[in-house]
């Protein structure tokens, strides 16, 4: 457990970018309509926003970019960092910050890198780009923060209603009189199996085999490229880990629960969420949720829950977050924020 | 400790099964058409929330009836 304090910086804006296209989970064969009915009751999920064919995450986190730095009247040429959270690159590599880097127009003297986190990597990204604010270094930076995880051609009946698309722009600035944030984060690699894409790294380069759709060992037929869920053990693990990690996390801050306003959870499963709400003692007004219209959308599910959902709560003044984001690797992290007066507009569509 | 009809009873609620069947102790998990991903989602949150345990997907693969599901519960 990695509890730790950062000073000295501020939430200045958050900004979302999602497709436009809406893609209802109850769109499918008649006789798939029940089933899929007892999967939306259940996961939570009604509607996913899908990238038109050729938008990648990129294009969206540009979008965000451009929306943010405008609405905050930042100089391009003050910006000295520029993060990228995501699992779904432009290209293996170079990083897709660094060709944001010059698509944004920002200096030559930016620190540009991404950093490869999916469910945890909002507050991961948090604590990265905030450390280096913090420590009197950088004074304004930018995180762009999604996947576009959707894979309509997926035969995956279950995953297939799943996956939404997102990018989120969050801006953070050295600020003396800014609020601490508080972290508890965590890793387990003994569970890197409960989510995980096996071809296409250097374990299991990419044979021709694996683009086709073959049956796996539980039966459903998928490419070697696509995402493999355990269900069961992510469910055990998030509902195992989570509580007990928040709880730990209040109670390094000089805070207790009823002093948090929002809890503010990854959007996987509200099987899980629930359950870790109550596990808690959470009242349901103090989690909202975004899955309903957005469905999972990685590690943007939390920008993107407080853009849909606590953008009047936080307009009406400073807030009071709990951040809490878990899955991909295993990874885990949590994080106490204050909001106040940042520059918070209504979703974009791409 | 719940009698194998409070389980069942549990047991139902938990999968949310569209259609209903009549299960008993000796009900086949097999056998039920809607005995899925999802319903194994259900039941490991019923065996956290409701008796404290936690179960994997390696302990429902190694049930076959009903009443193999209970005997988890003591």
């Amino acid at each position: 457990m990695a509890l730790a304090q950062l000073n000295n910086v501020r939430i200045a804006g958050l900004t979302t970018c999602a497709p436009g296209r809406v893609v209802s989970n109850l769109d499918c064969a008649p006789e798939k309509l029940q089933e899929r009915e007892r999967l939306v009751r259940n996961i939570g999920i009604q509607t996913r926003r899908v990238c038109e064919e050729g938008i990648v995450f990129s294009d969206l986190a540009l979008v965000a970019a451009e929306k943010l730095i405008a609405g905050l009247n930042w100089q391009k040429s003050d910006i000295e960092a520029l993060i990228v959270v995501t699992q779904s690159p432009d290209y293996p590599i170079p990083a897709t910050a660094i060709i944001l880097q010059d698509k944004l127009g920002l200096s030559h003297a930016t620190i540009a890198f991404d950093i490869n986190l999916g469910c945890s990597g909002y507050a991961y990204g948090l604590f990265a780009l905030g450390s280096m604010l913090s420590a009197h270094g950088i004074k304004r930076g930018i995180m762009l923060v999604g996947d576009k995880s959707s894979n309509p051609l997926s035969l995956d009946n279950g995953l297939l209603s799943l996956f939404g698309d997102a990018a989120t722009a969050t801006a953070l600035e050295f600020d003396t009189t800014a609020a601490p944030m508080y972290f508890n984060m965590g890793s387990d690699g003994s569970g890197h199996r409960a989510i995980i894409i096996e071809a296409g790294g250097q374990r299991v380069p990419i044979q021709p085999h694996h683009l086709e759709r073959l049956p796996g060992a539980d039966g459903i037929a998928r490419k070697g490229t696509d995402v493999i869920l355990d269900g069961p053990s992510i469910l055990n693990f998030s509902i195992r880990e989570v509580p007990p990690s928040i709880t730990a996390l209040v109670e390094s801050s000089p805070f207790k629960l009823e002093d948090i306003d929002y809890f503010v959870l990854h959007q996987a499963n509200r099987m899980i969420n629930e359950t870790i709400r109550k596990k808690l003692g959470l009242a349901v007004e103090k989690v909202p949720m975004s899955l309903q219209d957005f469905g999972n959308t990685s590690s943007a599910s939390i920008p993107v829950t407080i853009t849909s959902q606590l953008k009047q709560a936080l307009e009406s003044g400073p807030k009071r977050l709990l951040l809490s984001g878990f899955g991909v690797g295993l990874s885990w992290a949590s994080c106490i924020v204050e909001m106040d007066k940042a520059f918070l507009p209504e979703l974009i569509e791409l | 400790m719940d009698t194998i009809s409070e389980f069942i009873e549990k047991f139902n609620s938990a999968v949310d099964f569209q259609e209903q069947v009549d299960v008993t102790a000796d009900t086949e998990l097999a056998s039920l058409p809607e005995w899925d991903s999802l319903a194994a989602l259900g039941v490991i949150v019923m065996f956290d929330m409701e008796y404290q345990k936690t179960i994997t997907g390696n302990h429902l693969k190694n049930c076959s009836t009903i009443n193999d599901l209970y005997q988890l519960t003591q």
